[in-house]
């Protein structure tokens, strides 16, 4: 086949939608559905995707976190409770030890605190206990204003630095800094917000406020509280040996035989990628059941028209072939329109996901904070997938109708009225 | 050169499976025809005329027999040839015309060189030239509907001279015309005889037949008759 008969039946193929207008739209409709349910699933799992990422950042990907408790939970959660707490002493020993990283702080915490600002009360708050080496990670950055320095963190100043997203809850208009807050009674000044982090499922991140860890003392005691160490690597590459390194300082800490197991875990944010692949697997399932039913409801309409199609046209075909077109210029001819129909039911469903996309993304955070994730625009990606997909589709719906009019006896066809 | 035999037929039989009963469309018949010469294929309905017509035309192959076409054998080609020595060496002039109707005299005419893979500016050049040879140069933009019987029937002829083809093959080309409009279109076969093509009329009229110069009858799947028409109309 030459190139300037393909060019031929691209025109053919566009003269003959052209004349079937309404036809034409109805059979790809069923195109349109899956081509959209694939986009606007792509959509949201690549803003899923960047949004994690972005999180992951800024907690840190070269951050370990050596703990009573491991972070993935599940079936662990009973044997690590009757693990002993990691003591104050300990993780002061560890700071002392650890050589290799570029800085190491511990946390204390407490999880469900309470902080009054005039006579309001705001729940459900994560209060931690740090040192000033925190605020030298991304997960300490701030905002406004500053972290607390090592002088207020050795003279157990009532100093506080909060999260952003306690920032915007207690001080919507935005004039934190500088306010005195009460935590269990105590008052405390805010010098500082901490830059927003956190999205969807994991802005937990943002509601957590930041003590010296002598202050946090001073105010919930020690007793009971196991001690969390961040250890940040200085390179995701230094991982391995930073994991290695505190898993032998803390071993030895903690007295343990060599036959021993751990009684501490060490945490990555890998733990939390793990979480939302499974949810990305969820999303995938359901979408792919839907895509799959539609594009089998978009092939069988179009292989349907396409059938009408050739039967009408069987006149033409015996011509055509009278005249000297050959079996595979005909297969061609009608594979080519089973796929620009779908090639315009692609293009519908760009059009319409854009303007989805578009306008949720811009409307629906106002009403629900946590759809922030969704970007306004269509990734790169899908539209390729998306014009392949069409592609793909058009040729297999047209594929029976196509087989049926290359076969056609041009005598019998022509005699066709 | 005036001997040059172009379709050389020999014992070609055609059976049709009707049910339980085998019916003898042709029955081994045989039969040359030269280049440039003007044959009527004459006989009733049911005597195998149209059957001939679709084996010279290459669209249908003989149950039985030997078909050479310019010396090569056709009986023996598969569908993928049969079309490119349709679409190279035949030229198909059909009673109810068949032209495309959603697409232009030029279109049309341009058709069978679209399949032969001709660039489309040169093809665009030699379906202007030949519209213009068959008098409808100012037609060339018109769909067939836009155009009278006679016209739509030299747009078709224009399609089958595009090719320059060994042998135009006409079915019945005037039946669906009045007689004044016939005359005009025998005119232009003759014309295209006159310049050399060689032309195969299958027609059951007397008077149109007798535009050819040499007539065959068949009767029943077999020649009945095979002569030189000395009556020839030669519009001189």
């Amino acid at each position: 086949m030459t190139f300037s008969e393909i060019i031929e039946n691209i025109k053919l193929a566009y003269d003959s939608m052209r004349s079937n207008k309404v036809r034409s739209f109805l059979a790809s409709l069923g195109v349109v559905i899956g081509i959209s349910t694939v986009i606007l699933m792509g959509w949201i799992l690549s803003g899923l995707q960047s949004a994690m990422d972005d999180t992951f950042k800024i907690i840190g990907v070269d951050v370990i976190y050596i703990d009573k408790y491991d972070w993935a939970g599940g079936k662990k959660w009973k044997e690590t409770r009757n693990r002993k707490d990691i003591t104050l002493e300990q993780a002061d020993d560890f700071m002392s030890l650890i050589q290799t990283a570029e800085t190491a702080f511990p946390t204390i915490r407490d999880w469900a605190g309470t902080i009054k600002y005039e006579n309001n009360n705001y729940k459900g708050i994560s209060i931690l206990g740090t040192t000033h080496h925190h605020g030298l990670t991304p997960a300490g950055e701030t905002s406004q204003g500053r972290y607390f320095t090592p002088f207020e963190e050795d003279s157990k100043a009532n100093v506080v630095v909060i999260g952003s997203k306690v920032a915007s809850s207690i001080f919507p208009n935005n004039d934190a800094l500088g306010k005195d807050i009460k935590i269990q009674g105590h008052k405390f000044m805010i010098v500082g917000v901490i830059k927003k982090q956190g999205t969807m499922m994991l802005d937990f991140i943002d509601n957590q406020v930041f003590l010296p860890l002598g202050s946090f003392i001073k105010v919930f005691g020690k007793n009971g509280r196991s001690v969390s160490i961040g250890v940040k690597a200085g390179g995701e590459e230094k991982l391995d040996v930073i994991r290695e390194e505190s898993r032998g300082i803390m071993r030895t800490i903690r007295n343990l035989h060599p036959s021993e197991e751990d009684d501490f875990s060490i945490n990555e944010t890998k733990a939390f990628e793990s979480q939302t692949a499974q949810i990305k697997l969820y999303v995938w399932g359901v979408g792919i059941g839907m895509t799959v039913l539609s594009f089998i409801v978009g092939i069988i309409g179009i292989m349907n028209i396409m059938f009408v199609s050739v039967t009408e046209r069987t006149k033409e075909i015996g011509i055509r072939k009278a005249i000297g077109a050959k079996s595979r210029s005909i297969l061609f001819q009608v594979i080519s329109e089973a796929t620009a129909l779908c090639i315009v039911g692609a293009l519908i469903s760009l059009f319409i996901c854009s303007a989805i996309a578009y306008s949720v993304a811009t409307i629906l955070p106002k009403f629900v904070p946590q759809a922030e994730f969704l970007k306004p625009y269509l990734p790169m990606e899908l539209l390729i997938i998306a014009s392949l997909v069409s592609l793909f589709v058009g040729v297999l719906a047209g594929l029976l109708p196509a087989l049926r009019a290359a076969r056609l006896d041009p005598v019998e066809a022509l005699r066709f009225e | 050169m005036e001997n040059k035999i172009i379709i050389d037929i020999k014992n070609i039989s055609k059976i049709y499976q009707m049910g339980e009963e085998k019916v003898f469309a042709l029955r081994d018949v045989s039969l040359n025809i030269c280049k440039n010469e003007y044959v009527a294929i004459m006989g009733p309905s049911g005597s195998g005329k149209s059957t001939l017509m679709n084996i010279l035309g290459c669209l249908d192959t003989p149950t039985a027999g030997h078909y050479m076409f310019n010396e090569n054998d056709v009986s023996a080609m598969d569908d993928n040839d049969l079309a490119e020595i349709r679409n190279k060496e035949i030229g198909f002039v059909f009673q109810t015309f068949n032209l495309l109707p959603r697409a232009t005299a030029t279109k049309n005419v341009e058709l069978p060189l679209v399949y032969s893979g001709m660039p489309s500016a040169d093809r665009l050049e030699r379906a202007l030239k030949t519209l213009e040879n068959v008098g409808l140069a100012d037609r060339a933009e018109h769909k067939p509907n836009e155009l009278s019987g006679g016209q739509r029937q030299r747009v078709a002829i224009a399609r089958a001279l595009v090719t320059t083809p060994s042998i135009i093959l006409a079915d019945e080309p005037t039946g669906n015309l009045d007689s004044k409009t016939g005359e005009e279109i025998m005119k232009l076969f003759n014309d295209l005889w006159k310049k050399g093509n060689t032309i195969i009329l299958v027609t059951h009229e007397e008077d149109i037949a007798l535009h050819a110069g040499r007539i065959i009858r068949l009767r029943d799947g077999l020649i009945e008759s095979d002569y030189i028409n000395h009556k020839q109309v030669k519009y001189d």
